[in-house]
């Protein structure tokens, strides 16, 4: 009965979400006997999902437990691990283990000398080279400031944050690889390097290597200058974490991806973990080989949005702190109102004032803060118009600007309008009325419903989602 | 016949200290600050032409390199250096490529950069990984010198090179000429060649000789 119901409750919940999501998270359950009291148990792979599916779907879940039972079931989430689990679904699991590895070999083009290397490493086992002595954490090129505890969370980048913590505390086999993507400066950087330094912590012993893909090129190209691949392919194949940022700056570099095709695969198989950043979804980026893009999506891919203002307070005061000083929230709310693109930005505008502070010998205060910002906020604030935002938006869904404009109201114009005015209140200080005499003198509600429809979506569709991310780095260059 | 002038004035070297502040005493105090640094930080300065902006990268940049290595482009860059990139909206792809690199293993090479362009980060039209990077570092925009900073400015550079000029002569140049720094010190320079080589003391009927067209 209770695999009926969940066969039942996954033809729903497939129709309802956007394939990603159903993927990652609902068909990682499993469902287990109904109990004496006619409860239904789910089984979650590890506390991450499970943790995930209860905030998210649960009510969703037991609404059609009523409508399957006829009365209302508990619907019980408790943890699991694969083994214990029926055979997974291999093509569908976000989890790639070492049966899926072996497809992995098998669409290997050669290098037989490459695999002879990877069988002689004990899958379960790291291959200790270097010991991770102050020297060995040079080598690692980490940055021991990036910490878990140094993030500063939020709605933007919870769900990222909680898939690295997963992949630090169980590497290798948890999400393989997790791809992190997302726009400049949001952070992306500092989420590797804090996977990177979590499992140094646990394991001081684990070989681990964060590479800029700049680096990475630049390290083939060495390698095939100096005629010394079978180094470079044992070195990065020697890992035990691969951490590896703004993957895009291999694109169109063949050469490159051929070699990092093979690096993936040996680490892979050998359950070696993988952690890749990206400004993209996997899809999107051009000039990357299929086969590198299909392995992309074999883990989990999580996007880290624009933080949201109280997210922004939160990292300007972090940063202040660990400058040893005490933000007050007036001075780091208007910094992180004026400034919203990335928390670069940020970082660049509080130093502005810390230096502006020390030199005047005066006590950071909303005034000084003004004071030190008044160029760049001007600077900032003059950048972006409903015009440009209009244009933008008009043209990225192939539509007319007179016809974002006008009073049509069919879908295919009228979403696209939604979005315009929404990004128009997110990104500009315009006022809603003169927001809505933008948008061919529509009234200050119409606008505001747009943007709650928006927001409402966002959650939801993914592609949405996905086409704001976009058009939100168009926007801001 | 016309007389040989035995080239031994002291050279104007651009430094910190003979840069008149003005309203830039903070970037003034910043840049000091930042010839120490090893920790990746970045600062960058923005102005107009002739604000200055070369003439205190170059100042910084010799003060540095009694301390550690400068690189005077990211193609240079090496361990522990401060890299210097003057103009830098006139980098050229391979170059904007090597100061993305530098920006992001600044850190770890334990460098510290130094940029001065014509416009805020934003406005480079770069890359958004290079603009957002620099735009994490400490921005100062140049504040313009008034003309009573520029008079001091000129008199300063007047001494440098030896010349003996009177107020009235850079009053004359600040009213009649185009005012922008190196255009008025290159016309003080021009007028002591011209006052050497024509054995004529620096007055007002000299300048305003060298400042009539042709």
């Amino acid at each position: 009965m209770s695999h009926d119901f969940w066969n039942a409750c996954l033809a729903r919940l497939e129709q309802e979400l956007p394939p990603q999501q159903f993927n990652t998270w609902i068909r990682a359950l499993e469902a287990s006997q109904v109990s004496a009291a006619g409860d239904v148990n789910l089984v979650a792979p590890n506390r991450f999902v499970l943790q995930w599916v209860r905030e998210r779907y649960l009510s969703r879940i037991e609404q059609l437990g009523v409508e399957f039972f006829g009365k209302p079931v508990a619907v019980l989430l408790e943890l699991g691990t694969k083994a214990q689990k029926p055979q997974p679904r291999e093509n569908t699991t976000p989890v790639v283990n070492g049966t899926r590895g072996e497809s992995a070999r098998s669409a290997l083009d050669g290098d037989s000398e490459a695999h002879r290397i990877d069988a002689e490493i004990p899958a379960n086992k790291a291959v200790h080279a270097e010991v991770a002595t102050p020297g060995n954490r040079e080598k690692t090129r980490l940055n021991h400031d990036f910490t878990f505890d140094t993030l500063v969370t939020g709605r933007a980048n919870d769900l990222a944050r909680a898939a690295a913590m997963q992949v630090a505390q169980n590497p290798g086999s948890s999400y393989n690889p997790l791809f992190i993507y997302g726009g400049v400066g949001l952070g992306k950087t500092h989420l590797v390097q804090s996977i990177g330094n979590e499992v140094l912590r646990h394991n001081p012993r684990a070989i681990i290597r964060y590479v800029h893909a700049e680096d990475y090129v630049a390290d083939v190209v060495r390698a095939y200058q100096q005629k010394s691949f079978d180094q470079f392919k044992r070195y990065y194949r020697s890992l035990d974490l691969l951490l590896i940022d703004d993957i895009q700056f291999i694109r169109n570099k063949e050469r490159t991806q051929e070699e990092f095709f093979h690096a993936f695969n040996g680490l892979v198989e050998a359950r070696k973990q993988i952690v890749i950043t990206c400004d993209t979804y996997p899809k999107d980026i051009e000039g990357l080989q299929d086969r590198l893009i299909s392995r992309f999506d074999w883990g989990l891919t999580v996007q880290i949005e624009p933080p949201e203002l109280e997210m922004r307070v939160a990292i300007l005061k972090k940063k202040a702190e660990v400058d040893g000083l005490d933000l007050h929230d007036d001075v780091a709310f208007l910094i992180a109102k004026n400034l919203r693109s990335n928390v670069r930005e940020l970082e660049g505008a509080l130093r502005r004032v810390m230096a502006y502070a020390r030199f005047h010998g005066r006590e950071i205060s909303l005034e000084l803060a003004r004071e030190a910002l008044r160029d760049l906020l001007a600077a900032f604030n003059r950048q972006l118009t409903l015009d440009v935002i209009q244009k933008t938006v008009a043209d990225y869904y192939k539509l007319k600007l007179a016809e974002l404009l006008s009073p049509k109201r069919t879908r295919n114009i009228a979403r696209p309008r939604q979005i315009a005015m929404y990004l128009s209140k997110e990104l500009t200080p315009a006022s809603l009325p003169a927001i809505g005499d933008g948008f061919g003198g529509r009234d200050h509600t119409t606008v505001l419903h747009a943007c709650r429809t928006i927001a409402e979506l966002r959650l939801a569709d993914q592609q949405l989602n996905h086409d704001i991310h976009v058009l939100t780095q168009v926007l801001r260059g | 016949m016309k007389q040989l002038i035995l080239d031994v004035r002291p050279d104007f070297k651009p430094t910190l200290d003979n840069f008149v502040p003005g309203d830039n005493a903070a970037l003034i105090a910043a840049l000091r600050d930042h010839i120490q640094r090893r920790d990746g930080s970045v600062l960058y300065l923005w102005g107009l032409p002739g604000s200055g902006r070369s003439h205190l990268l170059a100042g910084v940049a010799t003060l540095a390199q009694t301390l550690r290595p400068v690189a005077l482009s990211a193609e240079t860059a090496t361990s522990g250096a401060l890299v210097c990139i003057d103009d830098v909206e006139q980098c050229h792809e391979d170059a904007l490529a090597a100061l993305f690199r530098v920006l992001i293993n600044a850190r770890a090479e334990e460098q510290c950069v130094l940029i001065t362009g014509n416009t805020p980060p934003g406005a480079l039209g770069f890359r958004a990984d290079t603009a957002s990077r620099i735009a994490q570092g400490l921005i100062f925009e140049m504040r313009p010198l008034s003309d009573e900073q520029k008079r001091e400015t000129l008199m300063q550079h007047a001494a440098g090179r030896g010349m003996h000029v009177s107020p009235e002569i850079v009053s004359y140049l600040l009213r009649h000429s185009r005012r922008d720094l190196p255009w008025l010190m290159a016309v003080l320079d021009a007028l002591d060649e011209a006052s050497l080589s024509l054995a004529r003391p620096i007055t007002l009927p000299l300048l305003r000789e060298i400042l009539r067209p042709e």
